[in-house]
């Protein structure tokens, strides 16, 4: 059984339609990542998910529970950080995990090692004693992401736990998620930054307009380009007569001039592609100071995903 | 623990602004201290229909339903904070059902209510009601009505904090509210003598009946209106809090 199986999910606001018949699966203990352009409806995925807001059509199972049904058990067993800020803006960093804890009826003594615990990994006992306010847009996502971690769960629900924090706290926090599912928990993560999906997740699916355009494993997705390569040339004078070359090759792929002195293309027959310009580009004089022949980054699989689901619905 | 008293505890613990309740319990005795007996010169008693009482203990009567008021508004903000801090849907994903959240909201404002109108009481009884006839036979009534005041006075302020987006759109609101349930009241002033569209506007303002009711209890100074009065506020208590519950249980997220 699947810690979230979802089958044929649709929301619509009104007559708009936020989720457009989605289907997946996440197995247990495994990191899935949801990633798709702002306004894709991840978010409103994860409302569903968590029980904020009610699906439209379609079936849904968290943990084994039906999410129409079983709300107050699913509820007993996830953890949510959310996209927005939530603070309690007159608690210290320290009352603020504390008060989590009681929230969520974590006993007296288990309560005090957990925050102890947290501050000390998420670097927050410098500011243990500042109120939530008075803190930075990272500090306090920080604070909301630790929170979290104050009560046992099974499933984590992050949406966007990374926006405002600087390198290293986002380091941090990703190898811990890693310590965590390594002990059991199963994550549903979504993210704009792709080398923290590629990073942490098992399983990707990129969503656009309400839809999943692709659903793989982060390498499944690299070789499901079908050996979609990327040639970057670099010459070692400006010469104005790329655009002219490129044109005139007429290459199947794409192609992506970014000065008079590079040329990016991604396309399939990179290799042959490669001979054709280097020929051309030496007849004319031009004189390449580099070639390196690459396979695509999963940013830009999904940008050229999203593109793609652009175009085929337009 | 129950999840409902976990959320009182978090409201009491983090909602409600310390500083700012405590000068809300402050502001009243610093009234009654200093205008009630500033004022004893110009208003040496009020009558209450069958009681006689000086104006310190007219006022201080008055300023426990103003402070029931005053703390169960700023209390039925908590819903407002929570929604701008984010507060509000991390509960509703954590284990609790909207349910408990409400109920533990009107809990709190209830609780805030009666300990504010409870120190009212206890830094007057041995000063300005020293001389006062206190009736312990009627004193129930002014709990009643403490309790209805706090219900109507926090849903009201709920219905506010749901309605209103704008920081400034809530803060004039519940400012305006504020000016006419205290000044439009007969808690600092008797209603007899005041222009006559002036004492009807007195009469529609649940402060009056949560105030009548509370001297009432505390005087036994029984006037037949008292029935009418607590017909309405136990009306008006029960309409608006059907109202806020109503809104918080389709609010959207």
């Amino acid at each position: 059984m699947s810690c979230i199986a979802v089958d044929d999910l649709h929301k619509y606001y009104g007559s708009v339609k936020a989720i457009d018949g989605i289907s997946l699966d996440v197995d247990y203990g495994k990191v899935f990542g949801f990633l798709g352009p702002n306004g894709a409806g991840k978010t409103t995925a994860i409302k569903i998910f968590t029980t904020l807001i009610p699906l439209t059509s379609g079936k849904v199972s968290i943990l084994g529970y039906d999410l129409l049904k079983q709300p107050a058990m699913i509820k007993q067993r996830i953890g949510v950080v959310q996209q927005k800020p939530s603070f309690e803006s007159n608690l210290t960093v320290e009352n603020s995990l504390d008060l989590y804890g009681k929230l969520w009826n974590i006993s007296n003594g288990e309560r005090s090692k957990r925050v102890e615990d947290l501050l000390k990994m998420f670097g927050l006992g410098d500011i243990r004693n500042v109120k939530n306010e008075e803190l930075s847009i990272g500090q306090r996502r920080r604070v909301q992401v630790a929170r979290e971690f104050m009560h046992d769960m099974d499933l984590l629900f992050l949406d966007e736990p990374t926006v405002g924090l600087d390198p290293s706290a986002r380091r941090t926090l990703l190898d811990y998620i890693r310590k965590r599912v390594r002990g059991g928990l199963t994550v549903f993560f979504t993210t704009h930054i792709m080398e923290e999906a590629e990073y942490l997740c098992d399983e990707i699916a990129i969503i656009n307009k309400g839809k999943i355009v692709a659903l793989d494993t982060p390498s499944g997705l690299k070789e499901k380009f079908g050996g979609v390569k990327i040639v970057e040339i670099k010459l070692k004078e400006p010469f104005n007569g790329i655009e002219r070359i490129v044109n005139a090759l007429g290459i199947a792929g794409n192609v992506e001039l970014q000065d008079s002195m590079s040329i990016k293309i991604s396309a399939k027959n990179a290799e042959q592609i490669l001979i054709s310009v280097v020929e051309s580009l030496g007849k004319n004089n031009a004189q390449v100071a580099s070639i390196s022949v690459n396979p695509p980054t999963l940013e830009e699989i999904f940008l050229a995903m999203v593109d793609d689901s652009n175009g085929s619905s337009s | 623990m129950d999840p409902v008293l976990r959320l009182v505890n978090r409201n009491l613990t983090a909602t409600i602004d310390k500083p700012f309740l405590i000068w809300q319990i402050m502001f009243p005795l610093i009234y009654i201290f200093v205008a009630g007996y500033a004022y004893t010169s110009i208003i040496e008693s009020v009558n209450l229909g069958t009681v006689n009482i000086d104006y310190p203990a007219f006022l201080a009567s008055g300023m426990i339903g103003f402070n029931v008021m005053n703390s169960s508004l700023i209390a039925g903000t908590i819903i407002w904070t929570d929604r701008r801090n984010g507060m509000f849907e991390q509960i509703l994903v954590g284990p609790f059902t909207r349910a408990q959240y409400i109920v533990s909201n009107i809990l709190t404002i209830t609780m805030i209510g009666l300990l504010s109108a409870g120190i009212i009481f206890a830094a007057s009884v041995p000063t300005v009601f020293a001389n006062a006839p206190i009736s312990f036979t009627t004193l129930p009534y002014m709990i009643v009505s403490i309790i209805l005041g706090s219900i109507f006075f926090g849903s009201l302020a709920i219905v506010a904090s749901i309605r209103l987006r704008s920081t400034e759109r809530f803060q004039i609101t519940i400012n305006t509210m504020f000016l006419f349930f205290a000044f439009v009241s007969t808690t600092f002033y008797p209603s007899q003598g005041v222009p006559a569209a002036l004492g009807g506007a007195f009469h529609v303002n649940p402060l009056t009946y949560v105030v009548d009711i509370i001297r009432f209890g505390l005087f036994a100074s029984f006037d037949p209106f008292i029935v009418l009065e607590a017909i309405a506020l136990a009306a008006t208590s029960a309409i608006m809090f059907f109202i806020a519950t109503f809104m918080l249980a389709k609010l959207n997220i």
